[in-house]
């Protein structure tokens, strides 16, 4: 903001004085009141009062941030009081990187705006969730875990084995968004594995006032090398002269149900069993004589059909049993496993209070999150502390801080992977004669592990694969805490009216605490720090992450001439990052059940696992923006980084960027065309390495002796490159009624710092090496129209559209192929030279020449190896289009989120179609039987295909027992699925109590709200399951065992203002 | 002035808090120096727990000679190795956790220079020396041609394979010059590292001159003159005499305990039961063993139909004698020995005795080993008696009994003398393995020179016989 005061001497002048408010009466401080054609003006002050000397017939332009500009002619009156107007989208100014606000207009790159409102309109643990459909170019998946990580990639995936997420920064301050999952729990599907979250989700959108996301790598130069994958700036809100108290009291309750779609439906005419009619023969009253039993053994429904008839169940062998020794009726379960599942509840209560003062303003504010879980015993509790504030200490010094404290506690997540895992247990390997209420009423009486799998008939006999679910629930969980402070305090000295001076210190450091158990009694399944098998155990994760960040700006902003503008940033940054963890477990099991403690344990307790790594990037960088009349922009940016974790005479290297934005409406005169404006860019950023990756260190093994490590280190690393190119252009029409965003972009990231998995006959089973180039290119397009706009009513529609195709340029020379993860069922995600990123292997059906699978003469599909390209994870393109509509008070929008292509492998149909439990292994055949029934009764199914000298095969399979579905008759590509889908988001109804009802209560806001989230999958592909469920956030997508229902959520909430 | 402090002070500020950079990025948590000797362990554990364990993902060698049958879950014992990657497993247990460790253990023992320690240091490589022929052996009896002279070479990330004939060749002369350097009366290794013996010297000479007799035999088929060679030169150097110089790894608990306890008894699982091939064969025998190797049902023995969904409580177990988590993981025993000793005889070699004393030592030292009964009878069985016309079956059948529990050993007697008949298994989804396809992450990571080995040794099918196994199953699948 530029004012240079120059005393002119004019005849006639007069003083004019006056007060400049908004149009709710409110005064605004700060507005620029300039003579037209000259450089005299002055400001209005705190309370919008001004004076200024002018002579009548000169003319007074009243200009300020966020509104539309005005101009005045000087009458006869020396009063001249002004009401500005909330500005018209030309002049909107956007925050960009390192905190500098700039006018969108002046941007060469692209970048997308989202109201806090938005964001906290429907609450969840995880803002970051709310950003779907909102952006274009931004793809987030949420994973469907309770408190679980979600993914926030914009415009494709760059490194293929590095950290892909969005850097996020609120005010400035870059803050962490570690992922603290163990490794496994990301790439591979081994169980028992938590999904600890993502450290962002802690920052609470009640006191979010905008996020803007700067997508290309030029939008982030400035930032350094995270900013790569591009910035998701997070403006907190700030104090401002309030009307009345300044307080705002925010509470909001939230209710879900489980979308029935996204989880199991069951066939209901067959139970427990692996062998078909064949039940268990087991003398089970004590009488000698063998009884009927049901096959509690296994844990499949291929076994006998229902017909009602008495016999002995799991719920017969126990004393503590009511049906102890009674015979029960064979039939399909009342309560099956869908009963599982409570009615998560979420409440969010929040009071914050700001206000400004003439020297300064401040905001302190306190948010409450407790949110129950679909599964029993779980629960998230937040608390958020937010002070922040700015304070002029003199004309030319201006002080700033922000600090936010938050402590969440979390308990019982949902295990995700392969074993252990309660849903997993009852999508794949579940008997459907299983009544959940009864598994709850037997723990909840007798606390024990009374299960409907046990080992034997005897009474105590512990589970063999599988506990009792609230067993599971209840006994087996984690908890953890994260205790986390995030700060900054800044100072800003103007040096002289071109120029200030800023510098700050900005620290996010946290503790965290995870805590898992296994009660005594248990199904062994391998746990802790030796991952042997064991029923019991405790285990426990101390980890300490800090960030922080020094920064030193020199920030210039003057007019070179009348029309060419000189905006600049010389500037350096220092930042120290560490993590520190330590892990430790009992071994072999409690020695007193009911203890969690690490002294607890049988065996001796193993070597705990302690991890410390530091690292540090000094940089220096510098920024020049001219702009030419208000027309062209031109912007410049380098920077220097110099890495701890490069070898020295790597380390340091620099990186530049271009970018131009021609508004070339201004030049043109049409009506019809409110804005218009061309915008180009290049940039180049550089990524430095993990730490700790130069040299080789042994390992010291949990059982005994060292080994050289697995992964051999390179010493000789070079920075990675991201180039990208961006062309893009913006226009507005009929006075800002309609616009639209379009952007082309192809990013190339080389020489990428990658994990290379080798031949493991050299004795390693990865090298780290410089190899490696990814593409990633497309185009997004956002589309803004207000069809209909009177007084009192208006429609307003916003689209988004993202199309990115990546494309793996190569990999590390002799690697044809890299793998990204290995799942269980026999699934890789690999990364294949010519295909794009993340591809999905397996087996596949064996085809002819005319595209007829081969059947082999058993009957059964033929099945290629196992390294057929099955499918491809990333989505063709995504879109989103939310409907807002205001009539008076009233305010209605919806959301519609789409997501065309994509795949997922599905581990629950891989299992839970052989073990029986789906209407894929009964229905009629073709014969109009059962197609359980055996041969001769007229049951089994002839799988369409031909025999390998291309015969139409005719062989009848006999279905009647396990064998022939699922994975023991399919190749994997038959569970790959199509991971396309149409949801409605999210749907909010609010109404704002007007002004008038208010003036005689203490209040002066009023707003209620109803919302409602994931209403409607309206379409999608993959059965019983959300298409966007996974294990993690991370690279490894497309796959989904065991993972939760989603919830349609329905919330209601309050907002008042005093 | 005041601009001024105030921008020096911000300078200073920055100045001070930047610290040296390159002193971050080291791991202090992990050692960038062990001792050879830790790595030696390390490297013998795996090599034990690799030849050892049940693990359906790792060696399912019981299954397929038919000692064991799977209970719920049969895909294993029908020659799926793909599902579960055990030929990746297994290539990378050995390449990478046993002798890429120990390599490193011999170069570090190599370069420490200790007056103490150093008159022990030819002993220690010799040791590891035997246990890298060891692991190289099984390399090739599993896999055929595999990359030796360039594996275990971080610089060259695609090794050739060699030939395996050569491999195997070169490995007699290693383990020869490793006995030749062994000097019995000095120590090597102590005991809370070398699991075995105790860093005994005598006892490491006699397992590799028995290493050695086993790797002669296994050529026996293919040239007649090393395999005379290497196993006349082995005999005379001393073999294993008793049951007391059996090579078991001992085992203590969880997470040094045995792999049969952590997989059967640990998991609470009940994956196993006996094979209905081996109960058949001893019940018809009436072998006394049988009470040692499995339990009864009701007094009877029975066992699972190879391939088949079997139930549990339907068939006899294994036995639990052999589960408990301090149970040795044996590596060479003196049994298998005496009936290397008979074929060597039967095939007209020079070691002393003849093919039927050592044969009825064989047995003599098995029913010891189980403190089976009823010795003298068994071995005046018609059935049991020594047939010189038919020793492939006769040495074959009872090497295949005494090798129960014994993984590869035992697979390889099947292979080689190709009895007893074993069964087809009810779902097969191959021909009967003779051994492991190659891993996929080679055809994947090392495409050429897989491709190259693959045709050399007549196609990478799992029934491709490989260059010692000279003739084909009598059981015809």
């Amino acid at each position: 903001m530029l004012v240079l005061i120059v005393q002119l001497a004019f005849a006639q002048e007069k003083t004019i004085s006056g007060t400049v408010a908004d149009d709710t009466g409110l005064p605004l401080p700060g507005v620029n009141i300039i003579i037209k054609g000259t450089s005299t003006g002055t400001q209005s002050d705190f309370d919008g009062n001004y004076t200024i000397e002018a002579a009548v017939g000169q003319t007074l332009v009243y200009s300020y941030v966020g509104f539309d500009t005005q101009e005045i002619a000087v009458g006869a009156s020396n009063k001249m009081d002004v009401t500005m107007q909330a500005g018209s989208v030309l002049d909107e100014v956007v925050v960009t990187a390192l905190g500098i606000s700039r006018e969108k207009q002046s941007l060469g790159y692209s970048t997308q705006q989202v109201a806090g409102e938005d964001l906290a309109t429907v609450k969840t643990s995880n803002f970051t969730n709310g950003l779907s459909g909102k952006v274009a170019g931004l793809q987030i998946r949420r994973n469907n875990n309770f408190g679980g990580s979600t993914n926030v990639v914009i415009r494709g995936i760059t490194s293929l084995t590095g950290d892909n997420q969005a850097l996020f920064v609120v005010d400035g301050v870059p803050i962490s968004n570690l992922n603290t999952n163990n490794p496994n729990q990301k790439n591979s599907s081994a169980g028992n594995y938590y999904d600890y979250g993502n450290a962002a989700a802690d920052i609470n959108p009640d006191d979010i006032e905008s996020v803007n996301v700067l997508k290309g790598a030029a939008a982030s130069a400035l930032y350094g090398s995270r900013a790569g994958n591009g910035v998701i700036i997070i403006t907190t809100k700030r104090g401002k002269k309030a009307k009345g108290l300044g307080v705002t009291i925010n509470s909001n309750a939230q209710v879900g149900f489980v979308d029935k779609s996204t989880f199991a439906e069951y066939q209901s005419n067959y139970g427990a069993g692996y062998g078909g009619e064949a039940f268990t023969s087991e003398d089970i009253n004590g009488d000698g004589i063998d009884d009927v039993v049901a096959n509690y053994l296994d844990d499949a429904s291929y076994g006998p059909s229902f017909n009602g008839q008495l016999i002995y169940q799991w719920d017969s062998f126990d004393p503590a049993s009511p049906n102890y020794r009674t015979r029960t009726p064979w039939v399909n379960s009342p309560n099956g496993a869908i009963t599982f599942f409570e009615t998560p509840i979420t409440l969010t209560n929040s009071i914050s209070i700001s206000n400004g003062m003439e020297k300064g303003s401040y905001r302190m504010s306190y948010t409450k999150l407790d949110q129950s879980g679909l599964l029993p015993n779980s629960q998230i509790d937040r608390h958020n502390f937010i002070f922040s504030g700015n304070f002029e200490m003199s004309d030319r010094m201006t002080a700033s801080g922000f600090a936010n404290y938050i402590k969440t506690d979390a308990l019982g997540r949902n295990s995700t992977g392969y074993n252990d895992n309660v849903v997993g247990n009852f999508k794949q390997w579940w008997q459907t004669n299983v009544d959940v209420q009864q598994q709850w009423d037997i723990y909840n009486s007798t606390k024990r592990n009374i299960g409907w799998n046990p080992g034997s008939s005897e009474p105590g006999a512990s589970p063999i694969y599988w506990d009792n679910p609230y067993w599971t629930r209840y006994e087996n969980y984690q908890n953890d805490s994260r205790s986390r402070f995030l700060g900054n305090f800044e100072l800003n000295y103007k040096l002289a009216d071109w120029v200030n001076i800023t510098g700050r210190v900005a620290t996010d450091t946290y503790n965290e605490q995870q805590e898992e158990r296994r009660a005594v009694g248990s199904v062994p399944t391998s746990f802790g720090i030796t991952r042997g098998n064991v029923d019991s155990g405790y285990l426990r994760r101390d980890i300490t992450v800090t960030e922080t960040n020094y920064d030193l700006m020199f920030n210039f902003d003057a007019d070179i001439s009348e029309s060419i503008s000189l905006a600049g940033i010389l500037g350096t940054n220092i930042r120290r990052d560490e993590f520190n963890s330590l892990t430790n477990s009992t071994a072999g099991g409690l020695v007193v059940p009911g203890l969690y403690s690490i002294q607890n344990s049988r065996n001796s307790i193993p070597n705990s696992q302690e991890v410390a790594q530091k690292r540090g990037v000094d940089g220096v960088y510098a920024s020049a923006s001219l702009g030419f009349g208000n027309v062209v922009y031109l912007d410049g940016t380098i920077r220097r980084d110099d890495f701890s974790t490069l070898p020295d005479e790597e380390s340091a290297f620099y990186y530049p960027s271009v970018s131009t934005s021609f508004v070339f409406s201004k030049l043109m005169n049409v009506n019809a065309i409110s804005f218009g404006k061309l915008r180009l860019n290049y940039a180049k950023v550089g990524n430095g390495a993990p730490p700790d990756k130069l040299f080789d260190t042994y390992v010291i093994n949990t059982d005994t002796g060292t080994s050289v490590p697995s992964t051999s280190n390179n010493q000789f690393l070079r920075p990675e490159f991201t180039t990208s190119y961006e062309a893009g252009i913006e226009m507005r029409f009929i006075n800002n009624r309609v616009g639209f965003d379009f952007s082309y972009y192809k990013s190339n990231s080389e020489d990428q710092i990658v994990e290379v998995p080798i031949a493991e006959s050299t004795g390693y089973s990865r090298k780290l090496l410089n190899a490696g180039e990814i593409e990633n290119k497309g185009f997004e397009i956002s589309l803004n129209a207000t069809p209909v706009k009177t007084d009192n009513f208006s429609w307003m529609l916003m689209g988004n559209f993202t199309q990115n195709k990546s494309e793996v340029i190569s990999l590390p020379e002799g690697v044809e192929v890299f793998e990204l993860a290995r799942y269980q069922g026999g699934v890789r995600i690999n990364a294949v030279p010519g295909e794009p990123y993340g591809v999905i292997y397996g087996a596949d059906y064996v085809y002819n020449d005319n595209g007829q699978r081969v059947v082999g003469a058993n009957g059964k599909y033929l099945r290629t190896g196992p390294n057929e390209k099955i499918g491809d994870t990333n989505p063709d393109w995504l879109m989103g289009i939310t409907n807002t509509l205001n009539y008076k008070n009233w305010s209605f929008s919806f959301l519609i989120d789409v997501q065309q292509g994509g795949a997922v492998f599905s581990l629950d149909q891989y299992y839970g179609q052989a073990t029986g439990l789906y209407g894929e292994s009964d229905y009629i055949n073709d014969l109009g039987n059962p197609v359980r029934n055996t041969i001769e009764n007229g049951g089994g199914f002839i799988n369409p295909g031909v025999l390998e000298d291309g015969t139409p095969n005719t062989t009848r399979v006999d279905a009647s027992e396990f064998g022939q579905f699922g994975y023991a008759a399919f190749p994997q590509s038959e569970f790959v699925y199509d991971a396309s889908y149409v949801k409605l988001r999210q749907a909010s109804l609010s109404y704002s109590m007007p002004s008038k009802f208010l003036d005689n209560t203490f209040m002066t806001g009023l707003q209620f709200t109803v919302t409602g989230s994931n209403l409607w999958i309206i379409d999608k592909n993959t059965p019983y399951a959300d298409p966007e469920s996974g294990l993690s956030s991370g690279n490894s997508q497309g796959y989904i065992t065991g993972s939760l229902p989603t919830t349609q959520d329905y919330g209601f909430n309050i907002k008042a203002q005093f | 002035m005041k601009k001024l402090i105030l921008i020096l002070t911000a300078a200073v500020f920055a100045v001070s808090c930047s610290d040296n950079l390159e002193d971050l990025n080291q791991n202090i948590k992990d050692p960038t120096q062990v001792s050879g000797e830790s790595l030696f362990a390390s490297a013998q554990k795996q090599l034990a727990d690799q030849i050892t364990t049940p693990n359906v993902n790792l060696n399912n060698t019981r299954l397929w000679v038919q000692h064991w049958q799977e209970t719920t879950y049969p895909d294993e014992s029908n020659y799926d190795q793909a599902t579960r990657p055990i030929p990746d497993n297994h290539w990378r247990e050995l390449y990478r956790d046993v002798l890429r460790d120990l390599k490193e253990a011999s170069k570090n023992i190599t370069a420490t220079d200790n007056d103490i320690t150093n008159p022990l240091k030819p002993n220690k490589l010799a040791i590891i020396e035997v246990l890298n022929v060891y692991a190289w052996s099984n390399l090739v009896e599993t896999y055929g041609n595999v990359p030796y002279t360039e594996a275990l070479d971080i610089e060259n990330l695609l090794p050739k394979y060699d030939d395996g004939m050569t491999i195997y060749k070169d490995l007699i002369v290693r383990l020869t010059a490793a006995i030749n350097s062994m000097d019995t009366s000095k120590g090597s290794f102590s005991s809370d590292v070398e699991k075995i013996y105790s860093g005994d010297v005598a006892s490491w000479k006699k397992f590799a001159n028995t290493l050695k007799l086993r790797m002669g035999i296994i050529l026996a088929d293919a040239d007649n003159a090393t395999a005379k060679a290497a196993v006349e030169s082995a005999v005379a150097s001393g073999v294993f005499t008793s049951n007391a110089d059996d090579a078991g790894y001992a085992y203590t608990a969880a997470p040094n305990g045995n792999p049969l306890n952590d997989n059967l008894v640990l998991s609470n699982r009940n994956d196993y039961v006996a094979g209905k091939t081996i109960i058949d064969i001893m019940n018809t025998l009436e072998d006394p063993r049988r009470g040692s190797f499995f339990t009864d049902v009701n007094g009877e023995y029975i066992g699972g139909v190879i391939g088949d969904q079997t139930v549990y409580s339907d068939y006899s177990h294994v036995t639990p004698s052999i589960l408990g988590g301090d149970y040795p993981g044996w590596f060479l025993q003196y049994a298998e020995t005496e009936f290397l000793l008979a074929e060597a005889a039967a095939r007209g070699y020079n070691v002393g005795g003849s093919a039927e004393s050592h044969y009825v030592a064989g047995i003599t030292a098995s029913f010891d080993f189980w403190g089976a009964d009823g010795l003298a009878g068994y071995l005046a069985n018609p059935a049991v008696v020594y047939n010189s016309g038919a020793w492939r079956e006769s040495i074959g059948t009872q090497a295949w009994l005494a090798l129960y529990n014994r993984t590869f050993a035992s697979w390889l007697s099947v292979r080689r003398l190709d009895f007893p008949v074993l069964v087809e298994p009810i779902a097969a989804e191959s021909g009967y393995p003779v051994r492991y396809p190659y891993p996929v992450s080679e055809i994947n990571l090392n495409p050429n020179n897989y491709a190259e080995a693959a045709s050399a040794i007549g196609g990478d099918a799992t029934e491709t016989r490989l260059f010692w196994d000279k003739f084909d199953n009598t059981w015809g699948f």
